[in-house]
């Protein structure tokens, strides 16, 4: 019952839309509760669906577009979890955007907008063909787009709309390449498609990944990638991410947590046996995510708004997320739901603590760490749900964050095993820096002397409560559905027509080939039993001792340090001893690695800048030099012709009276022609 | 009866004349006159096919032709009137605003 009515997960986000753009200036709040109710109704057709296929059923449903495309709905394991989150986290993002936004003269448009990003990301992920899911994809960069710009007025915030919009049209541009690269290659396979199926289908696709040539397959799954970097956030395109904390905070909620940067992993989840199967598509996974991984954690070390320590620290986990997926060159289909389980995981945590940061931010009236200080004083609520988020975020035992990231670092290790080392390191060292950067935020957030004079109140309950919520998931999420979870998804792909041995074989895998077999086994024998870390361990039996309690290690030292650091009641160490104002290696991290100078100063000001230059005086002399020629001498010529029309009634008379004269002679002359017989 | 190539003479010469002071003219009345005669010599030929047809046709067609003369005389004397207050002239080469 709950499946027929799969389009209204998208269609009551749109109706909201709708609606609160042309109605709700006239009501209360800005038809916020339109909103609210729209993804609750998505969320609960969600959870119905949920109930009626878990676990061994998918829902596919679709009817023709035009040509070879279709438009339609596929619900899969994958698809289904991602629903179900997005829905609640943007159902209670949004409770909470109705008291944040109270007051703002453009609620309505931003509860408009808002409604459309979640109807974008939940027909994202329930799309069942890679058109559909590229539309919705651009719908999402379209209102991360308007919503970043929220405050338009502000010039900074209408710049970080611009270079949100612009540098995620990058990756863009590349998953259209790789679309229609995949198209062409389908058609040339001349597949015969039974009625009701459409060749950019997901299980179309997937059927006929092994017959594609390899070297296009890695052409589409860098593709494929470029656009999940872009959308994601990843190296070298995570520019627009801590720029977007332009708009209000929940919109950072959202884009963080929900409906805009997970979509690129998702992608990459969704293509997965695509990349499994294309050499080196995995690698490059692998050495992006892992890469921006610790990249990114180093940059929050620095930073100063709190806003920006949560954007950097998004980076990071997405950049682990990638990390999860691109070992699955090592452990198969089964990094797919390590790295999905960090992603609803980390949807949890980042929306609760960008959700705690806007609560403060609204109280203390400023983004900027160094002038808060103590405020754990005044908002008991607020710190401690912030402290369950913190907590989460940088992998402390038994919190949802730990239980994630934990495996994705084991599954590393298994890759490091099979394949190479770097991965592992990577990530080890930047689980370290997340921890420090977390706490240092907490820290000198919540504790400590007042720095600076500001606004002392807790936030109203509709803002507390999904604070509240979302700290109950971000707690308890991760060992309450972590064996079903994998279970779960692992099923994902055997709902479809392929071999993920053969796909590895194509993808040059075969050398660990032992090792994905034996992951196959593990996932086929343990379907039942479950298949948590600790089985997992044990399925694998070559992780040691000290490499699984690493992660613990981690976590608590890394908090350590940071208490040791900026915590006044076990202060050890200040900061400023350590690195200076001057130190070159600071100075570099809060610069970002100077690479908004070297994209904005060597790149778009030397090259774009000087092509353009180029291009501009070929456009102004040539292919504007010729036209302008012509209209000239177009003009001049009209300018002798149009002095015949005097504007004298008289001459044009006379002019009808010699054109009659001169007809009737010309009659006359041919008829006496025809008489005489000359004609 | 009259023979009809007379009827038809008369009509071109007055149709002659009409055009012949449309072409000369300056003076707006006068031009609204020589309209009238070429209409009327128009007229004229309707009237004088119709005497020799069987049916009333073209004197019907006359009558409207009239009707449509008149009409046009007002406007068109409306505007001289309109003309003349604006510019005090109805001499129409020096009302030459609109012209280059």
């Amino acid at each position: 019952m709950y499946s027929d009515l799969a389009y209204l997960i998208v269609g009551l986000p749109v109706l909201a839309f709708v609606l609160c753009l042309f109605f709700g200036w006239h009501l209360p709040r800005g038809g916020g509760f339109i909103t609210v109710l729209a993804t609750l109704g998505a969320f609960i057709i969600s959870f119905g669906i949920f109930q009626e296929i878990y676990p061994g059923d998918i829902v596919h449903q679709s009817m023709h577009w035009f040509g070879d495309f279709n438009v339609g709905i596929l619900i899969d394991p994958l698809s289904l979890i991602m629903l179900l989150m997005v829905s609640l986290v943007v159902t209670l993002i949004h409770i909470y955007g109705n008291g944040y936004m109270n007051g703002d003269p453009g609620a309505a448009r931003y509860f408009a907008e808002a409604a459309l990003f979640s109807a974008a990301m939940l027909g994202l992920v329930y799309a069942d063909n890679l058109l559909q899911l590229f539309i919705f994809w651009e719908l999402v960069g379209l209102c991360s787009y308007l919503l970043i710009g929220f405050w338009y007025r502000k010039p900074s915030a209408a710049a970080a709309a611009k270079k949100a919009f612009l540098t995620t049209r990058v990756g863009d541009v590349m998953f259209l390449a790789a679309i229609i690269v995949l198209y062409n290659n389908l058609v040339n396979l001349n597949i015969t498609l039974n009625p009701g199926e459409y060749l950019l289908q997901f299980p179309v696709i997937y059927a006929h990944i092994a017959e594609i040539p390899p070297d296009q397959l890695t052409l589409i799954a860098l593709g494929l990638l470029g656009g999940a970097v872009g959308k994601s956030g990843q190296f070298p395109l995570h520019v627009w991410l801590p720029d977007a904390m332009e708009g209000p905070t929940t919109v950072s909620a959202m884009i963080h947590a929900a409906t805009m940067v997970t979509a690129g992993v998702f992608l990459v989840a969704r293509m997965f046996p695509l990349f499994y199967a294309a050499p080196h598509g995995l690698t490059a996974v692998a050495a992006v995510g892992a890469f921006t991984a610790l990249f990114a954690a180093t940059m929050g070390l620095t930073a100063f708004d709190i806003k920006r320590v949560l954007a950097f620290s998004t980076v990071s986990q997405l950049g682990f997320m990638m990390a999860g997926l691109g070992v699955g060159a090592a452990v198969g289909a089964f990094a797919v739901g390590v790295s999905m389980f960090h992603l609803i995981g980390h949807s949890f945590f980042k929306a609760l603590l960008f959700l705690c940061a806007g609560s403060v931010i609204h109280a203390v009236n400023t983004n900027d760490m160094r002038e808060m200080g103590g405020v754990g004083k005044y908002m008991k609520w607020t710190m401690y749900t912030m402290l369950i988020g913190s907590l989460s975020l940088a992998g402390f035992p038994l919190f949802t964050g730990f239980f994630s990231k934990d495996e994705i670092i084991m599954i590393a290790y298994e890759y490091g095993i099979a394949i190479n080392f770097l991965p592992y390191i990577f990530l080890i060292l930047a689980a370290v820096l997340t921890a420090i950067y977390t706490f240092r935020m907490w820290f000198s957030v919540f504790t400590g002397k007042e720095r600076s004079n500001y606004g002392k109140h807790e936030s109203p309950w509709v803002m507390l409560g999904p604070l509240v919520i979302l700290a109950i998931f971000a707690f308890a999420f991760g060992f309450a559905a972590q064996h079903d979870f994998y279970n779960y998804l692992d099923s994902n792909f055997e709902h479809y027509d392929m071999d993920f041995v053969e796909l590895g074989i194509i993808g040059g895998h075969a050398l660990i080939e032992e090792h994905g077999a034996a992951a196959e086994e593990g996932e086929h024998a343990s379907a039942e039993e479950g298949h948590g870390a600790a089985a997992e361990g044990e399925g694998s039996h070559a992780i040691p001792l000290h490499i699984q309690l690493l992660p613990y290690i981690v976590a608590l030292g890394g908090i350590l340090i940071a208490a040791l650091f900026y915590w006044d009641k076990v202060k050890k160490f200040d900061p400023s001893q350590v690195t200076g104002d001057k130190d070159p290696i600071r100075k570099m991290l809060l610069k970002g690695y100077y690479q908004h100078e070297i994209m904005t100063g060597w790149i778009c000001e030397g090259i774009v800048y000087g092509t353009a230059l180029i291009s501009n005086t070929i456009d102004i002399k040539i292919v504007d030099g010729w036209l302008n020629w012509l209209s000239a001498w177009v003009m001049g010529f009209a300018g002798h012709v149009r002095k015949v029309q005097t504007g004298v009634v008289q001459n044009y008379v006379t002019a009808l009276m010699l054109g009659i004269v001169v007809l009737v002679i010309a009659i006359a002359a041919i008829s006496l022609a025809m008489e005489v017989g000359l004609i | 009866m009259i023979p009809l190539e007379l009827y038809i003479l008369l009509a071109s010469i007055m149709f002659t004349i009409g055009l012949y002071g449309l072409i000369t003219q300056k003076n707006g009345v006068k031009l609204m006159m020589c309209i009238e005669l070429l209409l009327n010599s128009a007229n004229i030929n309707l009237v004088a096919f119709s005497a020799y047809q069987p049916n009333m046709n073209g004197q019907v067609f006359a009558l409207f032709s009239i009707a449509l003369a008149a009409a046009e005389a007002g406007v068109g004397f409306a505007i001289l009137i309109a003309l003349y207050r604006l510019y005090g002239t109805i001499d129409l080469d020096n009302i030459n605003t609109m012209r280059w």
